[in-house]
């Protein structure tokens, strides 16, 4: 086959071409650690990589509801706590307020029970993030209402929330409790925390009675009414405690398997879009090797011809 | 009769022999960068014989015509050729400006500001799919928080992020139609020059051939630039007839025949938003392979899925989250309001009213519950729902077949892109074995020719020398 002359700078530069896309694309590959940037470059690893972000994606939001979840139930777990401190002390009232104790006595306790209640309204109404945690759904406003005789006395206290619950997902199709309802008399529905009619367990009105019994110096209905309405009041918050003890554990290992869930999309998502960086560069430095060798050989050749040697 | 005068003549027809041959080697040197030009040969023989006792005896060579070198064959295999690889090229030129118009690429940059996606170490720029999944994260966050008006403006800027992104992205893939019937215009404005040129060499070609005689080699390599120029733009056939003229025609419509443009093309409105190319003559014209033809085919095809695509994942967007929404209650118990008015990625817009009063958004199951999260929840479990609209697809696994769909599109481009090149080289390399100008070769001649000549000048100087003793004999 003849060669003619621009035969040799024509494959030389389509040459130099291919070696410098190489070269570009290594380089690139090599500077960002990554193997995959547009569609085109691998459309089937691309669409398994957008999967995984959207996978990532959703985990991540899934970790931040288990972390708010967990604050929320912290906060849940405190104040049932101190609702059981509460009940304690009025449960430890009710058996002493026996016969032997004097009227004065009995009122002192009855004022001291009084505050109890107070504080259990108090209780009652604890907020998280500007929502009231014992209201059911209707979490804007406070749930238990109090009502005073012109004594300054407790009547009643209303609860004004209702028994809904509402959920948050802390992976797909799995959802955790926002709220402890703080009075359900529905019959249905998660149990209230300080009466459900259920149970038969009322916090407030079990309280109230105490508090009247004791500044009637009524022992004997103390003694068989409040002492085991009391002491049934503070079993189910009991039961509560438990229950939302065991909603912590559950994000706790929901949180566990959420971050080793995040850890293995990372890996499979490097896996797909991360260059190998000991290939890549091998492969870099054999290219530029190819560049080199096909400058040096182009060099040589492109400036001979016949005419060097003819005078 | 022959004697000196006929060996003076014959030196001297020698000489111009071998002068003609050094001008065709310098004509050839001169060219041999011009990638059109096909080398040209001095074809020699020897003239005519005079009568003698002897028999018919030589009267030195003479010239009698410059041949050009070519292989009209491989010409033809170029033309189709370059007509696919224009074909080609045009498809990976207007499938890369919609990929980057489409935004989607990977990118080690973390992009959010609230960070979301720093975990996954790589993320996508900021693009549809990103904006997609930050909405439904919105709504996570809102079923954590329903009564919280600063999550509701969260959510709202989220939602103005997407639709924004929306916009911003159909305006640029609409810019790339734009420019594509930019292209399309220019290239038919080439290619209507290129008819005229080539016109124009068919009558400058037969004029000067019927003048002298012989072939018009340089305007014959001008003519085939300009087909080959044309086949790049379009697919063309070409036919020479007798007089060594080319007729073209593109798709069966003639456009060239001898020195008249029968016909120019032009881009018309197909009347459903497309292009059709049809002759200045009315006829519509299918074209089958060159830039003109492969940026066509992106427009009606890869981009006009690309926005369909597009449109269809923002009404279906709209669909959902409305539905939902409209059941759902809003702080002050209203309910009925849609989230998101328009059903076009363009025209998708978040509802004004909710925007000047975020309390409107409906996230609550029930009226008057205001830590009710049903609404919100259920939208949040949308982003990962199979919807009978998508062929059963979430909305992000739709997003991102549509960003597959088109990578592939143009990885397949770019792979004919490459394999056309392979080709087209392989062919032009062909010709340029047959055709090319050497170096080395035309030195070879400039020597050979120059020592013919210094051969028959020594013939005329030997021939005078003798002359003089002729005339010197008187003495």
């Amino acid at each position: 086959m003849r060669v003619p002359s621009n035969a040799f700078p024509t494959s030389l530069v389509q040459q130099l071409n291919t070696l410098n896309n190489r070269q570009n694309r290594l380089q690139s590959q090599a500077a960002t650690g990554q193997k995959l940037q547009w569609a085109a470059d691998d459309p089937a690893a691309m669409q398994r990589a957008l999967d995984l972000q959207q996978a990532s994606r959703t985990n991540t939001q899934y970790g931040k509801n288990i972390s708010f979840l967990q604050e929320r139930t912290t906060a849940t777990v405190s104040s049932v706590r101190s609702l059981n401190t509460l009940l304690d002390r009025a449960n430890e009232i009710a058996i002493l307020a026996d016969d032997t104790k004097s009227p004065d006595q009995l009122r002192h306790y009855a004022t001291e029970i009084d505050q109890l209640i107070r504080q259990a309204v108090q209780t009652g109404n604890s907020r998280h993030r500007d929502e009231y945690l014992f209201a059911g759904t209707r979490s804007d406003q406070p749930p238990f209402v109090l009502g005073e005789d012109a004594d300054g006395n407790v009547q009643t206290v209303t609860y004004q929330g209702n028994s809904d619950v509402a959920e948050l997902e802390v992976a797909r199709n799995s959802t955790v409790s926002l709220q402890v309802p703080g009075t359900n008399t529905s019959g249905t529905g998660a149990p209230g925390l300080f009466g459900d009619s259920r149970s038969g367990s009322d916090v407030f009105a079990h309280l109230i009675s105490l508090r009247q019994h004791l500044t009637a110096g009524d022992t004997k209905a103390i003694a068989t009414v409040d002492r085991p309405a009391l002491s049934n009041d503070e079993d189910q918050v009991l039961f509560r405690l438990a229950e939302v003890g065991a909603s912590q554990a559950r994000l706790e290992s929901a949180s566990t398997t959420n971050a080793n869930l995040n850890t293995q999309f990372r890996e499979s998502l490097s896996e797909v879009t991360d260059a190998d960086l000991a290939q890549t560069l091998v492969e870099l430095s054999a290219t530029q090797t190819a560049y080199r060798a096909a400058l040096q050989s182009g060099a040589n050749l492109l400036g001979v011809s016949l005419m060097d040697y003819l005078r | 009769m022959s004697g000196l005068y006929g060996t003076l003549n014959l030196g001297t027809r020698a000489l111009q022999t071998q002068s003609k041959g050094l001008s065709v080697a310098g004509q050839n040197l001169a060219n041999v960068n011009n990638p059109a030009y096909s080398r040209q040969r001095l074809v020699v023989q020897t003239s005519f014989t005079l009568p003698s006792t002897l028999g018919p005896q030589g009267t030195g060579v003479s010239a009698i015509a410059i041949q050009r070198i070519h292989d009209s064959l491989l010409d033809r295999q170029i033309q189709s050729e370059v007509s696919s690889s224009g074909y080609w090229s045009a498809q990976q030129n207007a499938l890369r400006q919609a990929q980057t118009g489409l935004g989607e690429a990977l990118g080690s940059t973390t992009s959010g500001a609230d960070g979301t996606t720093a975990t996954a170490g790589i993320s996508s720029l900021a693009s549809l799919g990103n904006d997609l999944s930050g909405l439904f994260a919105e709504f996570q966050n809102l079923a954590a928080t329903p009564g919280s008006i600063t999550q509701r403006s969260a959510l709202l800027a989220r939602a103005r992020n997407l639709t924004d992104q929306f916009h911003r992205t159909d305006e640029r893939l609409s810019q790339v139609g734009a420019s594509l019937d930019q292209s399309v215009r220019s290239d038919l404005t080439e290619a209507n020059d290129l008819l005229a040129s080539v016109a124009k060499l068919n009558e400058q070609i037969r004029r000067s051939e019927t003048a002298t005689g012989g072939t018009a080699n340089d305007l014959r390599d001008r003519r085939q630039e300009k087909i080959e120029a044309l086949a790049r733009l379009t697919s063309v056939d070409s036919f020479e007839d007798t007089d060594g003229q080319f007729s073209l025609s593109v798709g069966g419509e003639v456009l060239v025949s001898g020195k008249q443009v029968v016909a120019t093309l032009s881009a018309q409105d197909d009347g459903n938003g497309g292009l059709q190319i049809r002759t200045s003559t009315g006829n519509p014209v299918a074209l089958s392979g060159g830039s003109i033809q492969g940026t066509l085919e992106v427009r009606g095809g890869a981009l006009a899925t690309l926005r369909g695509d597009l449109d269809r994942l923002a009404g279906t967007l709209a669909t959902e989250v409305n539905a939902l929404h409209r059941n759902g209650f809003n702080l002050s118990g209203g309910t009925g309001a849609d989230f998101f008015t328009g059903t076009t990625a363009a025209g998708l817009q978040v509802n004004a009213q909710l925007l000047s009063n975020p309390s409107l958004i409906q996230a609550s199951g029930t009226a008057g519950a205001a830590g009710d999260n049903q609404t919100a929840l259920a939208l949040a479990r949308l982003g990962n729902q199979s919807l009978a609209s998508l062929g059963g697809q979430t909305l992000s696994e739709a997003y991102s077949q549509t960003v597959t769909s088109l990578g592939q599109t143009l990885a397949n481009a770019d792979t004919q892109v490459e394999d056309q090149q392979l080709v087209g080289n392989l062919l032009l390399g062909k010709r340029n074995a047959t055709s090319g100008v050497s170096i080395d070769e035309e030195m070879a001649d400039l020597v050979k020719y120059q020592k013919a000549f210094q051969a028959s000048a020594k013939i005329v100087s030997i021939v005078d020398q003798m002359l003089d003793e002729v005339i010197g004999l008187k003495r």
